[in-house]
């Protein structure tokens, strides 16, 4: 009896410590240029005794726009979300869509193997040293700066033709024909003295398209959206890419960009 | 059993020791000595010196001893701490000795270009000194500084509107220019009766800052939002203790951020 309200008074002093331990008020760690917009896949991965998958968003969005996989192959926005299992590849959807040994290496094609390294490992890399193709500070100088983020300006980088971005795959995307460029219009700020945003509409449908933020993350209809940065700051609306692949808050000017009079 | 009862407390108990103390820090004595004695305040030209020991206590060179006081001068809080991504806390950069010969951390300054650099042998141990008061004599360099009375008792915001020094805004960006927001909010104590309010001025801490540095990770963007923003937490170094305990002017100085204290 008297061992068994030991263990409890402990059991219960061990969570309450545990508890309370929280990082509240503190600064957190700005993420390595290498490690921004990185994301662990973990699913069935390691129920199935195999590394989770690391997806690399720097190493796709040099070849990608976002609204191919996002839209077009059907990628759920937060990681893990879509619930890959390895039967969806084989068959074709998503990682599947490409990594098919014809658009990008397949599970068992044979090109462009890197050193040894299994075409499994390349994507089943969490925790191991698998080396890509490309070495990430190698990529980096090949690119203008930014300050964030990957510290790579990627519509810089596409302005200067550096990157082409392919908006369709085959077998995948519908070619329709193109609508004509959203005009970019202001964000008014709702606090004194902090400078008013410009959206350019324009930029982000040439990416995301318009299904992308259109009408689940944005209404369609200008102003019927009610958020705050309280709200984008915890993932939502803007917070959607922003902070997590798409360049993070910390620029707050590449927004907030109207002159205060 | 009572023994094996007595073993897990014991393991447990220890346990949740270890989670209160600092980790890797020796303490002598008993561990509550601490509360009970008021620690003696650091010698002004001590004052936000760190000693940066995270690679060097395993090897032969000497540690890093940075002066905060010597930098500020120069540049203000946001261009190492926002743009070159120096963390808040000693020895949680990741700072390398590859990093910085490649332009990262105090490599971006360091470099012949804009102050002596890190490449060649006879500068190191102008950083590399071991030594946490080996910028003492250039503490006199600031003399004609107006003065306070706690921390490097230098009042760096009247010597900044002064103009007595001019530090850089930004390291990337030539024409950087601040957000000139100017809120001031005061912050209405929890306990009544007591004139213990606090006034914060944006437009002081945005001289020095970025928005980022303080929004959304220390404070959250909304006036109540932030939760647990209690004197108490400041005090372990959370919130605006997060500077004001170690750089920036101390809490000991009660009356800069509570005016209606008596």
């Amino acid at each position: 009896m008297k061992l068994k309200v030991v263990v409890v008074v402990a059991l219960l002093l061990l969570f309450a410590s545990v508890g309370f331990a929280t990082n509240f008020g503190t600064k957190k760690r700005m993420p390595r240029p290498e490690e921004f917009g990185n994301v662990v896949i973990n699913n069935y991965s390691e129920k199935n005794n195999i590394a989770p998958v690391v997806f690399k968003h720097w190493v796709h969005r040099a070849k990608y726009t976002c609204r191919v996989c996002h839209v077009d192959v059907g990628f759920a926005m937060e990681p893990g979300g879509s619930d890959i299992k390895e039967a969806d590849n084989l068959n074709g959807l998503y990682c599947g869509s490409c990594h098919n040994g014809k658009e990008a290496f397949g599970p068992t094609s044979r090109e462009k193997v890197v050193s040894e390294v299994k075409n499994c490992d390349r994507c089943h890399s969490y925790g191991k040293d698998v080396k890509g193709l490309k070495n990430f500070n190698e990529h980096l100088k090949d690119y203008p700066p930014s300050r964030f983020g990957n510290r790579i300006d990627w519509m810089k980088a596409e302005e200067k033709g550096l990157i082409k971005l392919k908006d369709q795959v085959e077998g995948i995307s519908i070619k329709r024909q193109a609508i004509a460029a959203p005009k970019d219009f202001d964000i008014k700020s709702t606090i004194l003295g902090m400078p008013d945003i410009i959206f350019s509409h324009k930029i982000h449908a040439e990416i995301n398209g318009c299904e992308l933020c259109h009408p689940e993350v944005f209404s369609a209809k200008k102003g019927y959206t009610k958020y705050n940065m309280q709200d984008i700051f915890a993932g939502k609306y803007c917070g959607a890419c922003h902070a997590k692949v798409a360049f993070p808050f910390y620029d707050c000017q590449l927004c907030h960009l109207k002159e205060v009079y | 059993m009572r023994w094996v009862a007595y073993g897990v407390t014991c393991v447990i108990a220890g346990f949740l020791l270890s989670c209160v103390s600092d980790s890797g820090e020796t303490v002598t004595g008993s561990k509550f000595d601490k509360v009970w004695t008021v620690e003696q305040p650091l010698p002004p030209a001590r004052y936000g010196n760190v000693l940066i020991t995270r690679l060097t206590k395993k090897s032969t060179h000497p540690t890093v001893a940075f002066s905060h006081w010597l930098h500020r001068r120069y540049y203000t809080c946001r261009v190492c701490h926002f743009e070159l991504g120096f963390a808040y806390k000693t020895n949680t950069s990741g700072i390398s000795e590859e990093k910085n010969r490649r332009g990262e951390f105090c490599g971006a300054c360091h470099n012949d270009r804009i102050a002596f650099s890190v490449l060649e042998e006879e500068n190191c141990r102008k950083c590399h000194s071991g030594n946490l008061g080996h910028t003492d004599e250039r503490f006199a360099e600031l003399n004609l500084f107006p003065k306070t009375l706690y921390g490097d008792k230098i009042n760096w915001v009247k010597a900044l509107r002064r103009g007595l020094i001019q530090p850089k805004q930004s390291l990337l960006n030539e024409q950087f220019e601040q957000i000139p927001f100017d809120k001031n909010l005061r912050l209405e104590p929890e306990w009544q009766g007591v004139n213990t309010r606090a006034f914060f001025p944006h437009l002081k801490h945005t001289e020095w800052l970025d928005c980022a540095d303080c929004h959304p990770d220390i404070f959250n963007i909304q006036k109540k939002g932030t939760k647990h923003f209690l004197m108490k937490h400041i005090n372990e170094g959370k919130f605006c203790g997060v500077c004001h305990l170690t750089v920036a002017f101390p809490v000991r100085d009660c009356r800069r951020c509570h005016p209606d204290l008596d």
